[in-house]
């Protein structure tokens, strides 16, 4: 492991409790782990699964599990506001991949409060980072056969753009390698269609 | 498919939970007996046993709480068996009392006490540092910083404590619990079946006469250890220069990636402590000799850095020392509460180094500028669709409103306190919505028309409410206890507790029934209802505010992401929003009052998500214009 080269890398990924934030980012890890990589990453659980906000971390030649503003190289919304908010983790010029469709806090489903447009989102991210894709994860996850596996889109479209140490094919093997049959099929479904998605 | 925490090749690496690492830790070890009370950041490891036992050759069990689970423990290392107790941080003060004990009497088999200390207070009413309790009972402490070694520590924790016959602390934080991370396997011991107990009563019955000498024994044995810190492979010293950097628990995570950020790896010289109590003072004397400044980094409590200041002064180094103590010449860079993170080492490294310091430019959501988006919504977490608490909430507020006190406690219903169900005004730890209730109580009786409920779940009421409901007759106190009993234990993953009849592993096949326990404590005014059932939910409440003493409301409804999973409850309809909402103008009264997730408004209309709805229709009946339709099955 030592004699590869120890690039850094940190990605930051931010969801909301129940949508498989953590379930991604596992894939992910054990995915750089097969590639032979030194990997840690992090996630804080405990209130996650009553629909709050999930975020976790992946790091590539690092000790530590934790990211912090301006750390991150990546960030990973798998949900459009909480790309937003969790910016401020994006180290400027670096890279976010985000989906564009929404899960609604509470507030704001009931019109109690405002959401910004994804134009506006858009705008926000384009400011600080050097490269962006979006992704409509939810409605790809649901083309590929499961609404979770959206998330998987937005790893195969970070595969593809050759961002990682790895390619898809890692990916691919990992997921194979640790789901079962009917499960991964969707989900390798799910990398394609993200891995394909236009630019 | 069998997992690799029980049957993996040795040689063989695999990415785990820094949770899942201690359990394999345990494994390798030789484990024989694992007792737990759950609770975040500890409850992966206890999950996985209790997931696991069809595979292990161990025995397990959840305890009722942790100060029971360290007993049951301690009982089992007395019979000579190889035992981990696991519970978080603030646990260990409920298993407090046997704990301080227990070093005395000793662990024959060897017991390993994991204590999840959770710094930044994820999951936590409070961010103790229980590394203080290592020093306080006497007792060896391990603290891990990657997956690897929580489970190399887990395994050399255990071992040391058979060895010694005493118990060791492993002490984690969250960071490292819920971190995962590559961990190479080892071959696990199989140890020959507990000895079973030994009469020696000199050594373990802590009367006053033997509990002296066991004291002295202990004390004896501290100082001893002292040399197996200082030859510990978790300590260890690299790097060379007169700048030194003492660093324990997950501190050395952040040091190492601050150094290597900063370009300065070999350029300062760094003590990595793993084995951190008893202080390995031979090898820190080592260490400080020839430095001109010292960085202690530990968060919370400034422990070590007391500790090395003591030995300093005693070896009569003129080093200067810098932590968190403010004052004199070593202002304190470093702070006494939260987590640290590699920029906050950073910054340290840099100041003590004489560096200038370094901004980390970050991107900025720009969150109050109101032309691009306004300030951002907030997602707090909440009670789930169809959550039974939401419903008895309702009804309790509905009948006593505003003015009444409601003492809460700890799980999910704890959620209760965000409008608009508002239902909880103070909260001290487990088990205390009764006691602290009561008191609450008793102290205003003499103001009119002050009604105190006390709202407690079911695992935490076997935990230690129902101490509080004995003392609240015994004392005669005047309150409404709500048991809000989901028929499991909600927040930390549905763990069981001695009230279910279902866990995720099958039948409880033992059920304490809560009211036939309160029955038999002799209380007189006793309802239960099923609080989806809104009409006589309100009733029973109506009934029990007309009536003085202690009263008890039992709200029995299973948790209905747990009834899903293990009783394989199907779902047969969901409500829908009639196309009557809003004929008689904007109403919104189930988005004020309910918070329901499942409801949103839809271009001005107020509408329900199939998808999310669980069907418990406690919304049809609050509003003629919610309406129940077949739903797809889920």
């Amino acid at each position: 492991m030592s004699a590869l080269p120890q690039t850094r890398l940190r990605i930051f990924m931010t969801g909301v409790g129940g949508q498989g934030t953590l379930t991604a980012t596992t894939l992910l890890a054990r995915t750089a782990l097969a590639a032979g990589l030194p990997v840690t990453s992090g996630e804080i659980h405990g209130m996650a699964q009553r629909g709050g906000v999930v975020e976790s971390t992946l790091l590539i030649g690092c000790k530590s599990p934790k990211i912090g503003p301006g750390e991150a190289d990546i960030l990973l919304g798998f949900e459009p506001l909480e790309t937003l908010r969790a910016l401020s983790y994006l180290k400027p010029g670096g890279l976010v991949l985000s989906s564009t469709e929404y899960l609604p806090p509470l507030s704001v489903a009931c019109g109690r409060e405002a959401s910004p447009d994804i134009e506006a989102i858009k705008a926000k991210v384009a400011a600080c980072a050097g490269q962006a894709r979006f992704l409509p994860c939810r409605s790809l996850g649901l083309q590929a056969g499961a609404v979770q596996s959206g998330n998987i889109a937005l790893l195969g479209a970070l595969c593809a753009m050759g961002a990682l140490p790895f390619g898809l094919d890692v990916l691919a093997d990992t997921v194979r390698a640790t789901m079962k049959p009917t499960v991964a099929e969707v989900n390798i479904k799910a990398m394609e269609l993200g891995a394909a998605y236009p630019a | 498919m069998a997992s690799p925490l029980i049957s993996g090749t040795p040689g063989q690496t695999h990415l785990l939970l820094g949770n899942e690492a201690i359990v394999r830790g345990a494994v390798e070890a030789g484990i024989q007996f694992i007792s737990c009370y759950p609770g975040t950041p500890s409850s992966e490891v206890p999950d996985t046993f209790f997931r696991l036992a069809p595979e292990g050759a161990y025995t397990f069990e959840y305890s009722v709480n942790e100060k029971v689970a360290l007993e049951i423990g301690g009982g089992a290392t007395l019979a000579g068996a190889l035992t981990l107790v696991t519970m978080k941080h603030v646990g260990v003060n409920v298993a407090a009392d046997p704990l301080l004990t227990l070093a005395y009497t000793g662990a024959p088999g060897g017991l390993v006490l994991l204590s999840a200390d959770d710094p930044g207070c994820h999951s936590s009413q409070n961010e103790q540092d229980n590394r203080i309790y290592a020093r306080l009972a006497g007792l060896p402490c391990l603290e891990p910083a990657t997956a690897q070694e929580a489970k190399d520590m887990t395994a050399a924790a255990l071992a040391l404590s058979r060895e010694l016959g005493a118990p060791v602390l492993l002490r984690t934080t969250t960071r490292v619990n819920h971190l995962r991370g590559p961990v190479t396997l080892a071959e696990p011991l199989v140890l020959p079946a507990p000895v079973g107990f030994q009469k020696n009563a000199s050594r373990f019955v802590p009367i006053p006469a033997f509990a002296r000498p066991m004291h002295l024994r202990l004390l004896a044995l501290l100082e001893t250890l002292r040399d197996r810190a200082d030859s510990s492979p978790f300590n260890t010293i690299s790097g060379a220069g007169t700048v030194g950097v003492v660093a324990s628990g997950i501190s050395r995570a952040y040091l190492a990636d601050a150094l290597q950020e900063n370009s300065l790896e070999g350029q300062v010289k760094v003590l990595d402590l793993g084995f951190t109590y008893p202080l390995p003072e031979k090898l820190i004397e080592i260490f400080m000799t020839g430095l001109s400044t010292l960085l202690v980094l530990e968060e919370l409590e400034p422990v070590l850095e007391t500790e090395i200041r003591a030995l300093a002064q005693k070896l009569g180094l003129s080093l200067t020392i810098i932590g968190k103590m403010p004052g004199g010449k070593t202002p304190g860079h470093l702070p006494r509460f939260g987590e640290f993170s590699v920029g906050l080492v950073s910054a340290a490294l840099r100041s003590v180094l004489g560096l200038p310091a370094k901004t980390v430019a970050a991107c900025q959501a720009d969150t109050t500028d109101a032309n691009v988006c306004g300030p951002l919504a907030n997602r707090p977490p909440n009670l789930c669709a169809g959550c039974p608490h939401r419903a008895t909430y309702l009804a309790v507020r509905k009948v006593y409103g505003d003015a009444a006190i409601y003492s809460s406690d700890i799980g999910c219903y704890t959620l209760g306190i965000l409008p608009p169900l508002r239902a909880a005004d103070f909260l001290l730890c487990m088990g205390s919505s009764i006691s602290a209730g009561s008191g609450v109580a008793k102290a205003s009786s003499h103001l009119k028309n002050q009604d105190v409920i006390a709202f407690i779940g079911d695992s935490t009421f076997f935990h230690s409410g129902i101490t509080g409901l004995v003392n609240a007759l015994f004392n005669r106190h005047n309150l409404l206890v709500c048991i809000l009993d989901n028929r499991t234990t909600a927040m930390t993953g549905h763990q069981p507790n001695p009230g279910v009849d279902k866990t995720n592993q099958g039948d409880n096949p033992v059920r304490v029934d809560i009211e036939k326990l309160v029955a038999g404590l002799g209380i007189e005014h006793f309802r239960k209802v099923n609080p989806l059932n809104h009409k006589a939910t309100l009733k029973a409440i109506e009934e029990l505010k007309g009536l003085t003493g202690v009263r008890v409301l039992l709200a029995e409804e299973p948790c209905p992401l747990f009834a899903r999973r293990a009783y394989g409850k199907k779902q047969t309809q969901v409500a829908y929003v009639a196309e009557s909402c809003g004929e008689k103008g904007d109403c919104g009264d189930c988005l004020d009052i309910l918070a329901c997730p499942a409801f949103y408004k839809d271009g001005g209309k107020v509408a329900i998500d199939p998808l999310l709805c669980s069907g418990c229709m406690l919304c049809l009946q609050l509003c003629p214009n919610i309406k129940a339709r077949k739903g797809d099955t889920k």
